[in-house]
């Protein structure tokens, strides 16, 4: 075996045995010092160079980077997801014909997904939908992303809460914490459109907050326009306000200057 | 090979031949002719000509047929020949020796490039009708690389329908991804060579590309960032129509459904109405971004001419989108799976499922004053664990964007819909006014700029009665081989 590609693997076992003891820090110095070997093989993405080697090297290129994704989500480092990603993504799509595929892309692929919602970056999600084949749409993995997506667009937001019960992958559940995040405030700002006042207790129920006080914390926090009183929550304040009347001078004047603009050209 | 196997083989051509291999033949004669002629003159007119003349001779092409033209045409014994001659099918070889008689006598001391490429181009399409696409392919790199060579502006009409076919092929045998490599590094020699034509035809051919493996987002890159064109002319008038709606696929798929309403309903309007293919396509995904968007397309879009049967089930899709019902809308995605999935809409359709609900929602408010969500649950029909927790959230999420005016109480478990205000109290009439007199504004300095002359033209002297014949006529070829093609590959 070519002695570069040993040194790969042996750095390779050690990077793994610190990934499972959770030891972050040895874990991303060793995949810094394991991205820098990999720049050595040609077989690789961008050259793809038919070697001899060449389906073992990308093999382990491809495990590394898998590894360096899930190393990241346990870092809870999303650009770093990002990047890691994007190394990754070519193993997927370029060299599908030559590896066998990985048991980790689903996952992986969806992880993604749930990134791009989380990050309410819905364009790209869907352009990441488009390049998955009607097979992979199957995969609970995947199935799981896109279903949250479609309540999150309904604004059926329990039915995105009870996923985070039912995970297809333990990686997934920082995302989801993240997402139920983004979730609290949409319905929060629903609430607050939607509803004159709100009891207490019902508050706490709706935004998912387990005590008065982490409620309170909230309101003060987040949306100080509330008012609770005699254990009701008054959205009027934030209504109030919402109304106005006065006339949009400036887009009124951009336009009619747009007109008189058109007009003289025409004559 | 003697004339005895002739005579077995093939009885009823070897008839036919005296009447029917001189008349094609002839045809290409002629047209070599014009090529020489444009090639000698420098005239891009006269090469498009002959480019579209060829096509008109499809049809007839036979193996015979195009081995003596490539006797006749090209230098004895010049590599291009002995190359070209490779290509073609082995069969009728016997046809060919009674036209090397013939084209000895007249074959020029050196053919012109120009010439060449067309025989190339000629070798491409009488192959990819044959079928013979790894022969195809062969001849259309071989091609390529020749006019790779060649900075001539005569060429580069030549190198375009080239570089259309060429892409044609691999597209034929499901294999487009191994040329993405040559199509980029041919896409930046002819931007360096200012070759507007072939830019074009390659930027269209590499979006069509990436779409095909669904690569929106390598195809929105490269767009953004290669040269930008507009249409000039008549010529350009069909690349910028394909280029209208890659673009606007791209839009959809970026939910920029404004953007891509507008250029896919422009597409489709400057398509040719010969392209009735193209021009369904272009429908499909106008209806979609519309509903997406959130209007209704009016009945006349579903009855256009040769386009009821296959904007049916687009059809029903709007229908259920219209009234809102949810059930029926699953019914209509469920029985058109196959459809959407050929057209690769399925996603978009997926995407609907909102608008459907938001419809539902918004017809509810407007029938009942006061509505307890129990009911409202009800009526959207929604299947899931906890319908009336959902029907609460969904309503909170209209209220708050706008799409109704309402109030819940949750206590009571209800939704009070407001009094509809006086619209005119509100900005609403405004806009309205502001979005029809744009509209009518784009559309005057739309057409003026089309009355404008392309640059330069004042050069050149006015457009005779001939010319403008043959430049009707041109389109009207233009617009059915753009049909042809695209029922092909649709």
């Amino acid at each position: 075996m070519d002695p570069k590609l040993t040194e790969v693997v042996q750095s390779f076992e050690r990077f793994k045995a610190a990934l499972v003891r959770n030891d972050l820090e040895t874990s991303n110095n060793l995949l810094s010092q394991l991205k820098v070997m990999l720049t050595g093989f040609r077989s690789l993405p961008p050259l793809l160079e038919e070697t001899p080697n060449s389906v073992q090297e990308l093999t382990i290129a491809r495990d590394i980077y898998e590894r360096a994704v899930v190393l990241s989500v346990k870092a809870e480092d999303q650009d770093a997801f990002e990047r890691d990603f994007f190394q990754l993504k070519p193993y997927y799509v370029d060299t599908a014909g030559r590896l066998p595929p990985s048991a980790q892309e689903y996952p992986i692929l969806g992880l993604n997904l749930l990134r791009l919602l989380v990050q309410n970056r819905i364009a790209e999600f869907h352009t990441e939908l488009e390049i998955l084949s009607p097979g992979a749409m199957e995969n609970l993995c995947i199935k799981h992303a896109v279903e949250l997506e479609q309540s999150f667009m309904e604004g059926a937001y329990n039915r995105v809460l009870s996923a985070r019960k039912t995970v297809p992958h333990e990686t997934y559940v920082y995302f989801m914490d993240l997402l139920a995040k983004t979730v609290r405030d949409e319905i929060a700002g629903c609430s607050e459109k939607a509803y004159d006042y709100l009891s207490l207790a019902d508050a706490k129920q709706m935004l998912m907050l387990s005590s008065d006080k982490e409620l309170s914390a909230y309101v003060t926090e987040e949306r100080p326009d509330w008012e609770i009183k005699n254990g009701v929550v008054y959205f009027q304040k934030a209504k109030e306000s919402a109304p106005c009347k006065e006339i949009p001078s400036m887009p009124l004047i951009n336009q009619t200057l747009s007109y008189a603009r058109e007009l003289e050209r025409i004559i | 090979m003697t004339q005895d196997v002739e005579m077995k083989e093939q009885p009823a051509p070897s008839n036919s031949v005296p009447s029917n291999v001189p008349s094609t033949l002839h045809h290409l004669k002629e047209i070599a002719a014009i090529v020489e002629t444009g090639a000698y003159t420098k005239e891009v007119r006269r090469i498009n000509r002959a480019v579209r003349l060829t096509l008109a001779l499809r049809k007839k092409l036979k193996t015979s047929v195009v081995s003596s033209f490539l006797n006749y045409a090209l230098a004895s014994g010049s590599e291009a020949l002995i190359r070209l001659l490779s290509y073609l099918p082995k069969e009728d070889d016997h046809d060919m020796e009674v036209d090397t008689a013939i084209s000895a006598t007249h074959t020029p001391a050196k053919h012109s490039p120009e010439l060449e490429i067309y025989a190339y181009l000629l070798v491409l399409i009488f192959l990819i009708d044959q079928k013979k696409y790894p022969e195809a392919k062969a001849c259309g790199k071989a091609g390529i690389a020749r006019s790779r060579n060649m900075n001539k502006r005569t060429i580069d009409v030549l190198a375009s329908r080239l570089y259309h076919f060429y892409s044609y092929c691999y597209e034929m045998t499901g294999d487009l991804v191994e040329i993405r490599g040559d199509l980029l590094n041919l896409h930046r020699i002819v931007t360096l060579r200012r070759d507007e034509l072939g830019q074009e035809t390659l930027l269209n051919l590499l979006l069509r590309n990436y779409l095909h493996y669904n690569l929106y987002d390598q195809a929105e890159k490269l767009r953004s960032k290669a040269p930008r064109f507009e249409a000039h002319s008549n010529q350009q008038a069909i690349p910028f129509c394909r280029y209208l709606f890659y673009l606007g696929k791209i839009r959809t798929i970026q939910l920029e459904y404004t953007d891509a309403k507008d250029s896919l309903l422009q597409a489709a309007r400057k398509a040719p109405v010969g392209a009735l293919g193209f021009r369904v396509q272009c429908n499909k995904w106008a209806i979609i971004v519309r509903l997406l968007l959130g209007e209704i397309p009016e009945r006349t879009v579903f009855m256009q001419k040769g386009m009821k049967t296959v904007l049916r089930p687009y059809f029903e899709l709007t229908n259920a989108v219209r009234i809102g019902d949810l059930e029926l809308f699953r019914n209509v995605a469920d029985k058109f799976a196959s459809t959407f999935s050929a057209d690769r809409t399925h996603n978009l359709i997926v995407r609907l499922r909102h608008n459907v609900i938001r419809t539902g929602v918004r017809n509810i408010s407007i029938s009942y004053s006061r509505i307890s969500l129990v009911d409202v649950a009800h009526k959207l029909r929604l299947d899931s664990p906890n319908p009336v927790a959902d029907a609460e959230s969904i309503v909170a999420k209209a209220i708050r964007d706008g799409a109704i005016d309402a109030t819940l109480d949750h206590a009571n478990g209800w939704m009070v819909s407001k009094e509809t205000g006086d619209v005119y109290s509100t900005n609403e009439p405004q806009s309205a006014f502001n979005s029809r007199i744009a509209f009518c504004l784009n559309m005057h300095n739309e057409a003026v700029r089309a009355l404008r002359f392309p640059p330069n033209s004042h050069k050149k002297e006015k457009e005779s009665a001939e010319k403008r014949r043959e430049r009707q006529q041109q389109e009207q070829e233009l617009a059915k081989h753009i049909a042809e093609e695209d029922d092909d590959e649709f």
